[in-house]
């Protein structure tokens, strides 16, 4: 029999005829959402959730801020433009929402910021140190002359870690006011969901303008490189019409890759090579079309959170991987998607 | 136009021997390509690797003297604001001292300039200087920046110029005495560099054949779809990139 609510299995000598403890029994509680009403403290965590969605790297942020709230009884304060998922269950207890408009206004970002840290006072501000989010946290430190922690790769509620003189020996530190934590470094927030209740923003101080206009430039997603590119679509051997892969590719927004066999064979550059010998992928998203999966290829997936794949095995490792897998010839499939798309979806 | 390229003592990450730091060779040839006139500047004690700079495109160094322990950002900003260029190039990140990367946003606070991040191109705007940024997945933004400004180079910028001996002898290496103000010493340990390991999957909860599955597959498993028609199968498709939000993408 099972002992207790952990899953593994035991060997119970005691002779007893097999009765399931009570807490096994027991149903499942409800899920409800953990408040903080009262919070000792608040802990600011800091993200620009590309498109509404929390990347990994910022649930990480959440996640190491509820592990400076947690001990002393502290709330984690999301600061972000509006999301289109439930903040709550990546780990925040209070909201606060910037305006659109400030998505690209880093100055007036920046002023928010430092209006918010003035009225709220929190322990600790918390930032993905990533292009925007590193950007973002040195504006900061600079403005209110802050100390500020770069690229923390250990950090609990004592001690901050964080590499320095060419990564060849490391600051330990405790915690600074700002902290940048650096991508993989902390684990994101598992268990019950937290309330997420929006505060309200503070009033914008005094923007000093320097940045006279920002706004995004239209990349051509075939240019992304590999590695940074944010949707990834794949053609393996069960491709034949690489024209139409690479048709399919540009109107999905999707940067094209190839498994090895197809690099081979050249029907793709080597630099489009996604594995162990080609590059190994940092994307939201991945679309294998024909891919059997072998090792090699799986490896190059290792940060993918999401994984669709279109094969004729059902036995395939890839068909295994993937979140969404489809059991069709992918050359019927890839036609089938591009009219879809070119009809409007 | 004129450009000055902050040179920090780069450190090389292997042999921790004088290396100037790639990325603020980039900046010189960024600021080359705007055609401006480039020198160099330096806060510290004078270093091999800011004399090797000098082989990758750039006539002139200033070297500022100061302390060990006195604040550059003050030096730097004295020397700045008394003979102010248009334009202040400095690499993201340094690569020797704390390599926090703040110092370029400190001397912007200090000087009042504004400051752009991570450029990977610059080009003359009517307004103004245009830098092209780069952001997190592969994404770039342009941004207009009145001059003086200070911009950081974003190691995805054009390669540097070749090194090349003779203009490395050639150049010139001006000392001067820095203005020193005490920077406040910071309360931090530093110790020999442990690599750590990085989170996978989901850490945490569970046993460990828990933690190899949620790094390995996807937890819960996924939709399977079987011998569905090829129309089907693209409509779920584009719905699940929907969901993940690549409608926008689809819709250009």
């Amino acid at each position: 029999m099972r002992v207790g609510q952990r899953p593994r299995m035991r060997l119970d000598r005691r002779g007893v005829e097999a009765v399931p403890p009570a807490a096994m029994v027991a149903a499942e509680p409800a899920p409800r959402r953990r408040v903080v009403a009262e919070p000792a403290y608040l802990i600011f965590a800091v993200a620009e959730a590309e498109g509404g969605r929390l990347s990994r790297h910022e649930r990480q942020v959440l996640g190491a801020a509820r592990r400076l709230a947690d001990p002393g009884g502290g709330a984690v304060v999301l600061v972000a433009p509006s999301l289109a998922e439930d903040a709550g269950a990546a780990g925040a207890d209070r909201l606060l929402s910037l305006a659109a408009a400030e998505r690209y206004d880093l100055e007036a970002a920046t002023a928010l910021l430092a209006a918010a840290a003035a009225r709220y006072s929190p322990r600790h501000v918390l930032f993905a140190e990533n292009e925007g989010g590193g950007d973002l946290a040195r504006r900061l430190a600079a403005r209110l002359g802050a100390p500020f922690a770069a690229g923390v790769e250990a950090l609990s509620a004592r001690e901050a870690v964080c590499p320095c003189r060419a990564r060849r020996a490391e600051l330990r530190l405790a915690p600074p006011f700002l902290l940048s934590l650096a991508p993989d470094r902390a684990a994101p927030h598992v268990g019950p969901a937290h309330e997420a209740s929006p505060l309200d923003p503070p009033a914008a101080g005094a923007v000093r303008r320097g940045i006279l206009t920002a706004a995004p430039l239209p990349v051509t997603a075939a240019e992304v490189p590999l590695a940074e590119a944010g949707l990834v679509v794949a053609a393996g051997n069960g491709v034949k019409d690489f024209a139409g892969f690479l048709r399919l590719c540009s109107a999905l927004g999707a940067t094209p890759g190839a498994s090895r066999v197809v690099c081979d064979a050249g029907a793709m550059p080597r630099a489009a090579q996604v594995g162990a010998s080609g590059t190994v992928l940092d994307a939201l998203a991945y679309v294998a079309f024909g891919i059997a999966g072998a090792p090699q290829h799986l490896q190059g997936l290792g940060r993918v959170e999401h994984v669709a794949a279109v094969n004729t095995d059902i036995h395939a490792a890839m068909i295994a991987r993937a979140e969404l897998a489809i059991v069709q010839d992918a050359r019927r499939v890839m036609p089938a998607l591009l009219a879809l798309l070119e009809a409007g979806g | 136009m004129r450009a000055v390229v902050l040179l920090s003592a780069g450190r090389h990450p292997l042999s921790a021997r004088p290396a100037p730091v790639p990325v603020e060779m980039q900046a010189i040839a960024l600021a080359r390509g705007l055609g401006a006139d480039v020198a160099g500047l330096h806060a510290g004690a004078p270093d091999l690797a800011v004399r090797e700079a000098l082989g990758q495109g750039m006539d002139r160094v200033t070297v500022l003297r100061i302390g060990e322990a006195d604040d550059a950002v003050a030096a730097l900003a004295a020397a700045l604001a008394a003979d102010p260029p248009d334009l202040v190039l400095a690499g993201n990140r340094g690569r020797g001292g704390e390599d926090s990367g703040l110092l370029p946003y400190l001397l912007a606070e200090a000087l009042g300039w504004p400051i752009a991040a991570n450029a990977v191109a610059l080009a003359a705007a009517a307004e103004g200087l245009a830098v092209i940024q780069a952001r997190a997945r592969g994404a770039r933004w342009r941004l207009v920046v009145a001059p003086p400004a200070v911009v950081t180079v974003h190691p995805a910028a054009p390669p540097a110029l070749p090194f090349a001996y003779a203009r490395a002898r050639r150049g010139r290496i001006e000392e001067q005495e820095g203005r020193s103000a005490p920077l406040v010493p910071r309360v931090a340990e530093e110790r020999p560099y442990r690599p750590r390991p990085r989170v996978i999957g989901v850490a945490g909860g569970g046993s460990a054949a828990e933690r190899l599955r949620a790094a390995t597959e996807v937890a819960g498993g996924g939709r399977v779809l079987v011998d569905p028609p090829p129309e089907e199968a693209a409509r779920e498709l584009l719905a699940w990139l929907r969901a993940l939000g690549f409608s926008r993408s689809a819709d250009e």
